[in-house]
């Protein structure tokens, strides 16, 4: 497999949120303003290409039959290390990013690319997985962020997009928003790709 | 059996290597965190009280005197300001619970008892909602209140002297924020013996 397509793959074709239905949890959870959705996606991304590359080059001297706890030590192990370094050396990124850098530790998004990609491919390949992944999870967060945000708070990034006249549908940026929101993309997503092949 | 030696030694081996770089990288960091995080509180101070130029930590047997009432176990710790050496007031960190966990905040109280300004630092409410308490024009609100009259919450309205208005779909937060400011209120007024 080439590594473009190895890129390309979690962009739609394989996209984690909308195709695979990994990581629902934090994507419901973070979705209710844009700003967060990328905070997430590119965090989880640095950490999906860090965890890949190590889980690959390990992969030859762990066996099989101990594969998950490694996996989960590796992950958590290199989640709390950058968790610190930005901690110590960088407090605007922390404020802006730090809430979540402890949920990635439970993404499931990286245990499964760990498992079915890095695990049986070389480094380079699981690199460039890691960022089409992860890209393809930002992509995912933040087309549901967007609807979420525009409708539940009538603002994108942040900046007011209406008068002051509209009154924002709060539900959207509760749960049940979320959950519709991420139903309606994954049936919109689903429409789109499978007319192209018809 | 020879099978779990290998397979429990692949594990140790890969958990004692993790767990050396994670103390290594906290041996380096842990005392650059403590001055980033001491560095923002003394920030936070100077926004809650800005008369203040000077902020010295209240002595361990007058927090500890304050702590031993039960309902001050959400203070966490408590800081005398200062301005050209007389007391100007306090700046009191509580960390109330909130709709998820407790959300940390400092408080800053004068010594006529008005609240001078609030600032929630960590804190785990839902991003969107609760979370929306860390922005300016939840935590004016307390301002120029004082400890005379506690604070309650109301949901819509127009707020009377002694009340705000709660985050729309985040009441919970807002009643952990307000009890917290009370708290503080409740505190300063006992230390400053009025």
């Amino acid at each position: 497999m080439s590594l473009y397509k190895d890129f390309s793959n979690g962009i739609i074709k394989e996209n984690p949120v909308l195709r695979l239905v990994l990581g629902t949890c934090p994507t419901l959870a973070v979705t209710t303003a844009v700003f967060n959705g990328i905070g997430m996606g590119l965090a989880a991304t640095a950490v999906l290409v860090g965890s890949n590359l190590i889980i690959s080059l390990i992969k030859k001297i762990v066996p099989n039959e101990v594969r998950i706890p490694v996996y989960v030590i590796v992950i958590a192990s290199f989640v709390t290390i950058v968790q610190m370094l930005i901690k110590a050396y960088s407090p605007e990124l922390d404020k802006q990013l730090g809430i979540f850098i402890p949920l990635i530790v439970v993404n499931c998004i990286i245990f499964a690319r760990a498992e079915s990609f890095a695990a049986k491919n070389p480094p380079l390949n699981s690199i460039m997985d890691g960022i089409g992944m992860g890209l393809g999870f930002t992509l995912a967060l933040v087309i549901i962020s967007t609807f979420r945000e525009v409708l539940g708070a009538g603002t994108f990034f942040g900046m007011q997009i209406f008068g002051a006249g509209f009154k924002p549908a709060l539900v959207m940026i509760l749960p049940p928003g979320g959950f519709l929101v991420f139903g309606l993309t994954i049936a919109a997503v689903n429409k789109l790709t499978a007319s192209k092949k018809a | 059996m020879r099978d779990y030696i290998r397979l429990t030694g692949v594990l140790l081996i890969i958990c004692a290597i993790a767990a050396v770089l994670l103390g290594l990288t906290n041996g380096v960091t842990f005392e650059k965190i403590a001055e980033q995080i001491e560095k923002a509180n003394n920030e936070a101070r100077q926004i809650v009280l800005p008369t203040a130029d000077e902020f010295t930590k209240l002595d361990e047997a007058a927090l500890a005197a304050i702590k031993a009432n039960p309902d001050n176990g959400i203070v966490r710790d408590i800081y005398e300001a200062k301005a050209g050496g007389t007391l100007v007031g306090y700046t009191v960190m509580v960390a109330p619970k909130g709709y998820s966990g407790a959300v940390e905040m400092i408080v800053g109280v004068d010594v006529n008892g008005i609240v001078q300004g609030v600032k929630i630092g960590t804190n785990t409410e839902t991003p969107g909602l609760g979370k929306n308490a860390e922005k300016p024009a939840f935590s004016q609100q307390y301002k120029n209140k004082t400890w005379d009259n506690l604070i309650s919450v109301i949901k819509n309205g127009t707020p009377k002297e002694n009340e705000i208005v709660a985050i729309a779909g985040s009441t919970i937060t807002s009643k952990g924020v307000t009890a917290g400011v009370n708290r503080a209120m409740a505190v300063a007024k006992e230390l400053s013996g009025k």
